[in-house]
């Protein structure tokens, strides 16, 4: 029927799930214990040594107006940028994407490596909103990615350092390297992605996500690279490239294709062939660009 | 291995301007990417060609207005 919501939704919440718009634990109201605490004029909490100077600062009726005029000052400050940044960097979207605890990020990494096994790609909803990562494996995160990145930098300083050819500033050439990459990638992405008019949900922060997994393969190419030379290297890198390559045609055929095709049905048309081959060419430039990226560390 | 943040910036500038460059009557209409010989079917597939039509004309434009504002800064008047 045509008329059924297309994206699959799951109507009874994970298990073990409190709240569902809660992305982190609360701890606020002990840290708000402990600071109301500390606050109290007198010096409270405090160890006693140090009481009677802080008391007697504290007793002098002007310093402690100074003292609450500072902290209504600072509060209104906190206020105005925590309610300004939000126009330039999304922090309510990007928490997100952090949103992930050990075991997610365990599974993940096992999915990079040997997606082949894994059979449910979807991404679980709950209310129109798709759940946390910490819930379901499926869903994209920010934080393998920026480990990978910063991590994938700093063993290629190490790689450097072996040969003896490194120097600070090619470290910094190295991270502004394959930032540049990523950046070329997003865009040239998003421009394929507007040519041939797929609707799809897949955000930019999404697709940055998608496009940083290849950090974890490089990374472990350039290891084993150090370790057993060249074979290793190849090996490896071999090995991590099918994965993503894998990874990303399974990840993405259901975010750009139609949803018919995503069930497993191939569908013809030349609408959806063009996303066939636009979803092939954005996993086969991953293994060229992890290649690309890695194989003048390791010599 | 010098592909720079500030390269990438520099491509895409020169890239812009080579869009810019294209003159919408004196050339696209006689290749035939023109924006008003393409407006055929109302449906829903715009396809690729016109997609690209659109962002050229757009890409003029936003750069005309960017154009006028530094010349006029610089008090040379052309266009």
């Amino acid at each position: 029927m045509p008329g059924l919501a297309s994206k699959r939704r799951t109507p009874a919440s994970p298990p073990g799930m409190a709240d569902p718009h809660q992305l982190f634990d609360d701890t606020s109201s002990a840290q708000h214990r402990g600071y109301g605490a500390q606050r109290a004029p007198g010096g409270l909490g405090y160890p006693s040594s140090s009481a009677s100077p802080q008391a007697s600062f504290m007793a002098d009726p002007v310093s402690s107006m100074a003292v609450a005029y500072g902290s209504t000052l600072a509060a209104q400050g906190k206020e105005l940028v925590d309610k300004n940044i939000d126009r330039f960097i999304p922090v309510t979207k990007l928490k997100y994407y952090f949103a992930v605890d050990t075991v997610y990020v365990g599974k993940k990494l096992g999915l990079l490596v040997f997606p082949y096994l894994h059979q449910d790609w979807e991404v679980q909803y709950q209310q129109d909103t798709p759940v946390a990562p910490r819930f379901d494996v499926n869903a994209p995160d920010l934080y393998i990615p920026a480990m990978a990145f910063i991590t994938y930098i700093l063993v290629a300083g190490l790689a450097l350092g072996t040969q003896d050819r490194f120097s600070p500033d090619l470290l910094g050439l190295q991270a502004s390297s394959a930032l540049a990459w990523l950046t070329l990638e997003v865009l040239a992405i998003l421009l394929s992605l507007y040519l041939v008019t797929v609707n799809t949900d897949l955000t930019t922060i999404d697709l940055v996500a998608f496009l940083g997994y290849k950090y974890v393969g490089m990374i472990g190419g350039v290891l084993m690279g150090l370790l057993f030379g060249k074979t290793g290297y190849y090996l490896v890198l071999g090995w991590c490239c099918v994965s993503i390559f894998v990874f990303m045609i399974r990840t993405l055929r259901l975010k750009i294709l139609a949803e018919a095709a995503a069930e497993g049905v191939p569908v013809r048309g030349a609408r959806n062939q063009l996303r066939m081959y636009l979803t092939m060419a954005v996993a086969a430039a991953q293994p060229l660009l992890m290649y690309w990226l890695t194989f003048h560390l390791v010599r | 291995m010098a592909f720079t943040l500030y390269s990438l910036l520099q491509a895409a500038l020169l890239c812009v301007n080579a869009i810019g460059l294209l003159h919408e009557e004196r050339f696209l209409k006689n290749i035939g990417w023109g924006t008003d010989q393409g407006i055929g079917g109302f449906g829903e597939e715009p396809g690729v060609k016109s997609q690209l039509m659109n962002l050229i004309r757009s890409v003029r434009t936003v750069m005309r207005v960017l154009y006028g504002l530094v010349m006029k800064k610089s008090n040379i008047y052309i266009l």
